[in-house]
């Protein structure tokens, strides 16, 4: 909106944002277990061009689009619940997508489908049966934001029940992959991944800019916003099919990597302030630039073992909501 | 000083009964073009569902509503709400943003989705309403540090910067102390007067009605109990009907004052 907005720097932390973004970009496919120079790269020495184009490279630029997918899906979430702790993960995306990913490694199909592997395609088909699923339900009784939540959490504890039967009848090295699987990981990247993935993430970003309208007519009450003109059921489809095709997409690379989608948008609004003009933009960027680092840290903390990147965000995750709860209090 | 002018909103029949209990309705209303109503009456008399319905925020379960004679069926969304602009009574207990931040959210209905910013018009009708409510030194401060009235002052800036036509207010002064009830009806009167808004209030304060409305609707279980000027809905009999309680009314000044008594019942 016209000036600057209350409590942020708008135009400030993009730039910030952008410059960051820059940097990872740049710095992080040249850092890992084995440094490679930026000038043997560009001087075409084989080692360091295969480590740097058919290695690192990919694999940030999965970074950065998955951390921005789940930063903006998160913000959509949180306005549309209007809750600051609500997560892609909130209606049992990510149960259902682990779902789909165990019964695919119970069944060792490991064969490829349109570049993707199937355990990939099938656990993006759990995420989307499981966001039909909780939106149908909810559908019935007008698809109030409560019983949304409650029709999450109904669908997500089921997959969960199903998770463990399935395990429990697999063998060890199975259910070894089907736990591996579930701390999310940005390990096995090439370029296929990338072009999956990137598609799926801007035009859901593009979609949820246009809709920024009405995410911030949200922050002034779902009764105000219809006397205005938001058709909220519709819009309710809308961000929760948008946010939805972008996770299910994001795990079926990666596994589900949490708490992403709830410490960005955080702290983006804390410097950028709530006009989702810019809020989106800076959640994309900021998104990104924290998965890639995390994912830095993740292959290098341990070196030459590598931590899987969920789990860095989830040992980060914990003591963040910990700090929200004393720090952040004055806030409320 | 009853209206006969032409109605700019009027429903017949309308009625919200769901699950065949007996809410609102059937009723038969008309707002006349310029005028204040005031739709008075005790709590759970069907005041608010009365607002939403006339406001399109609920879908009647019988009864046809129009607009300047056309049938709200016809109109979308987005056009109705550039037709009557809502001020709820709840609202989220915290609003991140700042006055001029929700004023212009106020210009939802006259936005598209491609736009990248809003139009030159868009910032000229904020500034019309902030000037208008008098809250201009306010443009910038977070609405969360806002006191009830101040508050109160921007959701209503908000839904002047909607520019439509009808103005529908639920219970504006509640939780508002004296000086602020004062400064609201002074602005209503302001806007009545100096916009020739159209005006529809829900209310329970008999002397806020008294003060606004050119006309007062009274509502009892859903039902139109009388619909006339002050004077004559202010009368001990109709309004002991209608609250259960007995009131004393002083005459004398332009409006009809009452007075709640205490004891009987």
């Amino acid at each position: 909106m016209r000036g600057k907005a209350r409590s942020g720097h708008p135009g400030t932390t993009l730039f910030i944002l952008l410059i960051l973004w820059g940097a990872v970009f740049l710095i992080a496919p040249l850092v890992g277990s084995q440094r490679v120079d930026l000038a043997d790269v560009l001087r075409g020495d084989p080692t360091a061009s295969v480590i740097f184009w058919q290695l690192r490279l990919p694999r940030v630029l999965l970074a950065l689009l998955a951390g921005a997918g789940l930063a903006v899906s998160g913000l959509s979430f949180q306005t549309l619940f209007r809750n600051e702790l609500a997560e892609p993960y909130t209606l049992g995306i990510a149960t259902g997508a682990a779902l789909g990913a165990v019964l695919a490694l119970r069944l060792e199909e490991s064969g490829v489908l349109w570049g993707m592997p199937l355990v990939s395609l099938a656990s993006f088909a759990g995420a989307i049966s499981a966001t039909a699923l909780v939106v149908g339900l909810a559908w019935k009784r007008r698809g109030s934001t409560a019983t949304l939540l409650l029709a999450g959490i109904a669908v997500s504890l089921s997959c969960s029940a199903l998770i463990l039967f399935t395990q429990y009848l697999s063998d060890s090295t199975q259910t070894f992959r089907m736990v591996r699987w579930m701390m999310g990981g940005l390990s096995v990247v090439g370029y296929g991944e990338v072009m999956w993935t990137a598609p799926w993430v801007l035009g859901g970003a593009a979609i949820l800019l246009a809709l920024r309208w009405d995410l911030n007519l949200l922050l002034l009450g779902e009764e105000l916003a219809a006397s205005r003109g938001v058709d909220l059921v519709r819009l309710r489809i809308k961000v929760l099919g948008v946010a939805s095709l972008m996770i299910g997409a994001l795990v079926a690379v990666a596994g589900p990597i949490g708490f992403v989608g709830l410490m960005v948008p955080h702290m983006i609004r804390r410097w950028v302030g709530h006009d989702h003009l810019f809020l989106a933009p800076a959640c994309l960027l900021g998104g990104g630039v924290f998965l890639a680092s995390c994912d830095l840290a993740a292959r290098t903390v341990m070196a030459p073992a590598e931590l899987p990147v969920g789990v860095l965000t989830a040992l980060l995750g914990g003591p963040f909501f910990l700090w929200l709860l004393v720090l952040g209090k004055k806030d409320r | 000083m009853t209206r006969t002018g032409e109605p700019i909103l009027s429903a017949h029949g309308l009625a919200w009964n769901p699950d065949g209990r007996q809410i609102l309705g059937p009723l038969d209303l008309d707002v006349v073009r310029g005028e204040c109503l005031a739709v008075v009456g005790p709590n759970g008399a069907g005041k608010t569902t009365l607002l939403r319905c006339l406001t399109g925020l609920l879908r009647p379960t019988a009864g046809e509503m129009r607009f300047e004679g056309r049938p709200f069926a016809t109109l979308t969304r987005r056009a109705l709400a550039r037709r009557i602009a809502y001020v709820p009574q709840i609202r989220p207990a915290r609003v991140p943003l700042s006055v001029e931040e929700v004023v212009l959210l106020g210009r939802y209905p006259h936005l598209s989705a491609f736009q990248i910013a809003p139009r030159q018009e868009d910032f000229a009708a904020v500034d019309a309403a902030l000037a208008r409510v008098g809250i201009e030194a306010l443009r910038r401060r977070p609405v969360d540090e806002l006191s009830g009235g101040e508050r109160q002052a921007a959701f209503i800036a908000a839904a002047l910067a909607q520019e439509s036509e009808l103005l529908v207010l639920d219970e504006p002064t509640i939780h508002l102390d004296a000086r602020h009830q004062r400064d609201l009806a002074d602005l209503l009167l302001r806007l009545a007067s100096e916009s020739g808004r159209t005006v529809l209030l829900a209310t329970h304060d008999l002397n806020l009605a008294s003060l606004l409305g050119d006309r007062l609707l009274a509502l009892s279980a859903g039902r139109v109990l009388a619909c006339d000027t002050p004077a004559r809905i202010l009368e001990p009999g109709l309004l002991e009907d209608l609250f259960q309680a007995r009131f004393e009314i002083v005459r004398g000044g332009e409006r009809p004052v009452t007075l709640l008594q205490l004891g009987g019942g």
